[in-house]
């Protein structure tokens, strides 16, 4: 090696940082979209002992909290965060098996897809993305499903959160459905009810009988966080 | 043992936020037109439309009043004199032109990165001129002065979309006739380095516009090169008066740029049709270029149209309606046919502030002056309510479509990575371009980015504090004059100038005509 590649002060060496440098840089890595950064900062994390819930929440959930204060903030656009979320899910694949093994759960789960008659899924697929990031487990199952189709996500997978998205207004009214027949069986309290998509607002999400409507991708990530943080102090 | 991996230290959060304020798009001098002029006569029309600005040059004539060294330059050409009345032979008027004029030139700037070549495809945007009054949201509207006058040229520097620090950017009201063009010059090469405009309202304060050009740029390069373009209306119908010939005599005798602009408000000062007007622009045109070209053969100068049609209803002119546009388009198709620069334009409108009449009306001036092959847009920003008034917000609010207008006359580029073969590759039906490496290779520079239009939701919008543009305008122009920082100037020309100054206000009284 050069001595002038020694002396270039912006080459870092990541094994050489401190735990606390460390959590700091990768919040600039998941920043900037490094996905081998992320994975190789998550490695030297669990190689100190780090358990992986801590880090999943200290240094990848923390760093994306930021990314989603500054896309909202129109400082960090689109392309970017799907950069950042790529990053972030890098350093997820390596802790999934390991927070299974220690019965540790993820932020949360979700089931997410679009109603009956709606194919626009752009939107959606944001909103998975940035909760993702967030740390949550998202299955997404797609476009254009009926009742019977969230239903059945609904009993795979046992999420805390249900999410609806709908483009069209003449689409939107199907939430409803799925919503009634949740209240019809009983199950309705199980599961956090999310809607989401341009023809929504607050007024209409609360009429077909939502927890909450997320006016975009970014707040939908921090609603989901913080609805499922809530409940789960309160069955604390 | 495993190689130790080395990297450089990536930027996060505050690397980007720096960026990002720095924004991507380099400077650009002046805008490089790559798309056609919008044309709404075919040459028969326009030949029509010459013909007819011949005869009126022929039988009718032009007034050249109390200015005898017009009408013993037009008579040495081969006029037709009658008391001030200039008539002139068939074709005259545009063969002086064509013989002489440039087809386009520079004008230079104190910072030579600004220098802007006027004419040809070259659109260069100005701030609007001339209004008494100023106006912003938090204290209304009231008379400008000199302070307000900085305020603008600063505003100015620092827009990227504008190429020029105009000239009477508002009336600085505070300071005397006779005596501030001195202090509207020096704000103009002190608080900026964009090429500006020069003082047209006497001709001994031509003449010291020109002395504080060479103090800056020095007495050669002065009279070699184009330093200044100045505004000379025609007082229409049919007349140019002593203070306009005046000044324009001191500008072209020292080589600089003037714009030679019939000031038309149809309906009033000319016939009430497009095609009665145009030929009336051209005819007058045609004479006060010519005369420059008399007094210093080969002195550049701009045609120059400003057209507004007058109320039937109620005399007061009307901005950003149908009929000027067309005026405009028929006026810049026939500049090239004549084969000078263009002047015309800009953010026009009647509206008293920053609303939605003065955003269409403007918009519609805007893209009109863009289309038509405008080379010199004067009144690009801050005009309000028919040019009587100089709007903070709005002057936000135009430098933000100038800026659309910069990238509607690039057009479209059709290079390999443009054409995005390997996007729809990479994703194929059904997926989304949000995340194509296409995308993360182009997206910062690939649409128009306004800083002050609001696309966020509904609720974000709320939570904002529901400000509508102009509101977010008004925030935008204050932290633009608190991060102002003044370009160099050597000292030594700072302090030669404010001697010349302080010496020529003390050699006569203040006047206030």
């Amino acid at each position: 090696m050069s001595d002038s590649y020694l002396e270039n002060e912006d080459d870092i060496i990541l094994e050489d940082l401190s735990d606390e440098e460390l959590v700091e840089q990768m919040h600039d890595d998941l920043y900037d979209g490094l996905k081998e950064e992320i994975e190789e900062g998550t490695n030297i994390l669990l190689s100190r002992g780090w358990s992986p819930e801590r880090v999943l929440n200290e240094a990848l959930v923390a760093g994306m909290t930021i990314v989603g204060i500054d896309f909202r903030d129109g400082i960090l656009f689109v392309p970017e965060v799907l950069l950042a979320a790529n990053a972030m899910k890098g350093g997820m694949e390596i802790l999934k098996p390991l927070l299974a093994e220690t019965g540790a759960k993820p932020v949360g789960t979700m089931v997410i897809g679009t109603v009956k008659g709606d194919i626009h899924d752009i939107g959606k697929n944001l909103v998975g993305m940035m909760c993702e990031g967030a740390g949550f487990e998202v299955f997404d199952i797609g476009i254009n499903n009926s009742v019977e189709d969230y239903f059945a996500a609904l009993e795979k997978h046992k999420p805390d959160i249900l999410g609806m998205s709908a483009l069209l207004t003449t689409t939107m009214p199907y939430m409803k459905v799925v919503i009634d027949e949740l209240v019809n069986k009983g199950i309705r309290d199980d599961y956090i009810v999310l809607v989401g998509g341009a023809p929504l607002n607050e007024e209409f999400g609360l009429a077909v009988g939502a927890d909450r409507y997320c006016r975009d991708s970014a707040e939908a990530a921090a609603v989901a966080v913080a609805m499922v943080s809530e409940r789960q102090q309160n069955s604390a | 043992m495993p190689e130790r991996k080395r990297r450089r230290q990536s930027g996060g959060r505050r690397g980007k936020i720096a960026a990002r304020e720095q924004g991507v798009t380099n400077y650009r001098p002046y805008i490089e037109r790559k798309i056609p002029y919008f044309e709404i006569l075919d040459d028969e029309g326009l030949a029509l439309i010459e013909g007819n600005a011949d005869i009126l040059l022929e039988e009718i004539g032009i007034e050249f009043r109390d200015f005898p060294k017009a009408i013993d330059l037009f008579k040495n050409a081969g006029a037709d004199i009658d008391g001030e009345r200039v008539r002139f032979p068939k074709g005259l008027c545009r063969e002086i032109i064509q013989s002489n004029a440039p087809s386009e030139y520079i004008q230079h700037a104190r910072n030579p990165n600004n220098n802007v070549t006027i004419g040809g495809r070259r659109t260069v945007l100005v701030p609007a001129y001339g209004s008494p009054f100023v106006r912003d949201l938090d204290e209304g509207r009231r008379y400008a002065t000199i302070e307000d006058f900085r305020n603008f040229v600063k505003l100015a520097y620092m827009s990227p979309n504008l190429h020029h620090s105009g000239g009477t950017i508002c009336e600085p009201v505070d300071v005397p006739v006779n005596k501030r063009h001195f202090d509207m010059i020096y704000s103009h090469i002190k608080y900026s380095d964009k090429p500006f405009m020069g003082s047209v309202t006497h001709p001994e304060r031509a003449q010291d516009t020109v002395a504080m050009a060479k103090l800056v740029f020095g007495d050669d390069f002065v009279q070699e090169n184009t330093v200044l373009t100045s505004l000379i209306n025609a007082n229409s119908p049919l007349t140019f008066d002593d203070t306009m010939l005046g000044a324009a005599t001191v500008y072209a005798e020292n080589n600089q740029a003037t714009m030679i602009s019939p000031f038309i408000l149809a309906g009033a000062m000319s016939p009430v049709t497009i095609a009665g007007t145009v030929t009336q622009i051209l005819a007058e045109g045609l004479a006060g270029m010519a005369y420059i070209q008399l007094v210093k053969p080969g002195a550049p100068v701009i045609f120059g149209t400003f057209a507004s049609a007058v109320s039937m209803q109620s005399g007061a002119p009307t901005f950003g309606t149908p009929e000027p546009g067309h005026v405009m388009t028929i006026v810049g198709a026939l500049a090239r046919r004549l084969g000078v620069p263009f002047r015309s334009g800009g953010g026009l409108c009647a509206s008293k502030i920053p609303d939605a009449q003065a955003a269409y009306e403007s918009a519609n001036t805007l893209q009109a002056s863009a289309l038509a092959g405008v080379n010199f847009m004067l009144h690009t920003a801050g005009w309000l309510e028919g040019g009587l008034s100089m709007g903070y917000e709005k002057f936000i609010m135009d430098a933000d479509q100038a800026g659309m207008l910069a990238v509607m006359l690039d057009g479209v580029e059709l290079s390999e990575n443009s054409l995005a073969m390997d996007a729809f590759r990479e994703i194929g039906p059904g997926g989304h371009f949000l995340g194509a490496a296409h995308t993360q290779a182009n997206f910062e520079s690939a649409f128009y980015r306004s800083e002050i239009a609001d696309n966020n939701s509904f609720e974000q919008w709320e939570e904002e504090g529901s400000m509508d543009c102009a509101m977010r305008a008004n925030s935008k122009w204050k932290k633009m004059l608190n991060e102002y920082e003044a370009p160099a100037l050597d000292p030594a020309i700072d302090e030669a100038l404010l001697e010349f100054i302080t010496k020529r206000k003390s050699e006569f009284e203040d006047r206030d005509y």
